[in-house]
């Protein structure tokens, strides 16, 4: 029998937690655009979720919208240069502009889309991140407005964070093995519906999460 | 000093096939880069000649951020690391990133690129 938390380590935040830390962060923003109405614009795949649990908890009218780039190893990335596969559907000129990221690492990423968003002069532009990881940072004068957690330098998965494209379904974030990440490739990959159980995964480790 | 630019052609020709790696990295989120293109004096003899100095791998001219790589045995990373802390001491105002091997490893998981068998992927 396959255990379905066999690549799972341990979870980082569980499923309330990132539950109660967007609610924090939607206040936030519905504080700041009061009698506005924001254009949140999130880069596939990873911050769909938490730009879809953000926007459903925000308290002022927004729009949304995709970005999508391909990313430095990817077979799509041959040309050597960061290139955009899909761009956004509306203008953003003199909008106010959110940036929903799942996790700002290097830098280089939230960069590149900060300096393609600033060239198309919106009134104002924001990043918002859920995750935070500033060990690495390379573009250490990034300006994070919304920052949910500050994570450790660990490898993670779920809520919309992937190993290979896997694991992004699982409703909490956790730390993926070692040993998965040396073999290459996930060995179990839970479902939705098994992760949903942290007893199966032992207690979440709430000493790791920096709100 | 050997400098380039985001996407332009001849890299200079790197120590480290870790370096050219990260040069690669800079020029796909279009950075700008220069390789080695400093030596900082660490130490002099008693006739003021330079016995032991730092080279930092990158300068990011447009972020004011010097980055060394360090992807050796842990020996060596000591050593660079009392070498780093005599640079901060002697260079205030310089800023400078390390990425051990760790860092770098786990910088090209996150691309996908971490090298088959490696153990050492995840921080213990």
């Amino acid at each position: 029998m396959t255990d379905p938390f066999a690549d799972i380590q341990e979870i980082l935040f569980t499923e309330e937690q990132i539950t109660g830390r967007v609610r924090e962060l939607a206040a936030a923003i519905s504080r700041d655009y009061a009698g506005r109405a924001p254009l949140l614009v999130s880069v596939l795949k990873g911050a769909v979720y938490f730009l879809t649990d953000l926007t459903r908890a925000l308290a002022v009218p927004v729009e949304i919208d995709f970005m999508a780039i391909t990313t430095y190893g990817s077979a799509k990335a041959q040309s050597g240069v960061v290139r955009l596969i899909k761009d956004l559907d509306v203008e953003i000129t003199g909008r106010d502009v959110v940036l929903v990221e799942d996790i700002i690492d290097t830098g280089l990423t939230a960069g590149y889309l900060l300096r393609l968003l600033q060239a198309r002069a919106p009134a104002s532009l924001r990043i918002c991140t859920l995750l935070d990881r500033p060990y690495r940072r390379i573009l250490e004068t990034l300006d994070i407005a919304y920052r949910g957690f500050e994570v450790p330098d660990r490898f993670l998965v779920g809520y919309g964070l992937d190993y290979r494209e896997r694991y992004r379904h699982l409703p909490f974030i956790g730390v993926l093995k070692n040993e998965v990440l040396a073999a290459g490739a996930p060995a179990a990959p839970p479902t939705a519906r098994d992760a949903a159980s942290p007893s199966a995964a032992g207690p979440p480790d709430a000493g790791a999460a920096e709100p | 000093m050997r400098s380039r630019s985001p996407a332009g052609d001849g890299h200079p020709r790197f120590a480290h096939a870790s370096e050219a790696e990260f040069a690669r990295i800079l020029d796909f989120y279009g950075v700008r880069w220069e390789y080695e293109p400093r030596s900082f004096p660490l130490r002099w003899d008693a006739r003021g000649r330079a016995i032991e100095s730092f080279n930092p791998d990158f300068y990011l001219p447009d972020l004011n951020l010097y980055i060394e790589l360090t992807t050796l045995k842990q020996s060596l990373v000591t050593k660079k690391n009392r070498k780093l802390r005599r640079l901060r001491e002697l260079y205030p105002d310089i800023n400078v990133k390390i990425f051990y091997g760790r860092d770098y490893r786990q910088l090209l998981l996150k691309y996908g690129m971490a090298p088959a068998g490696d153990r050492q992927l995840a921080p213990r």
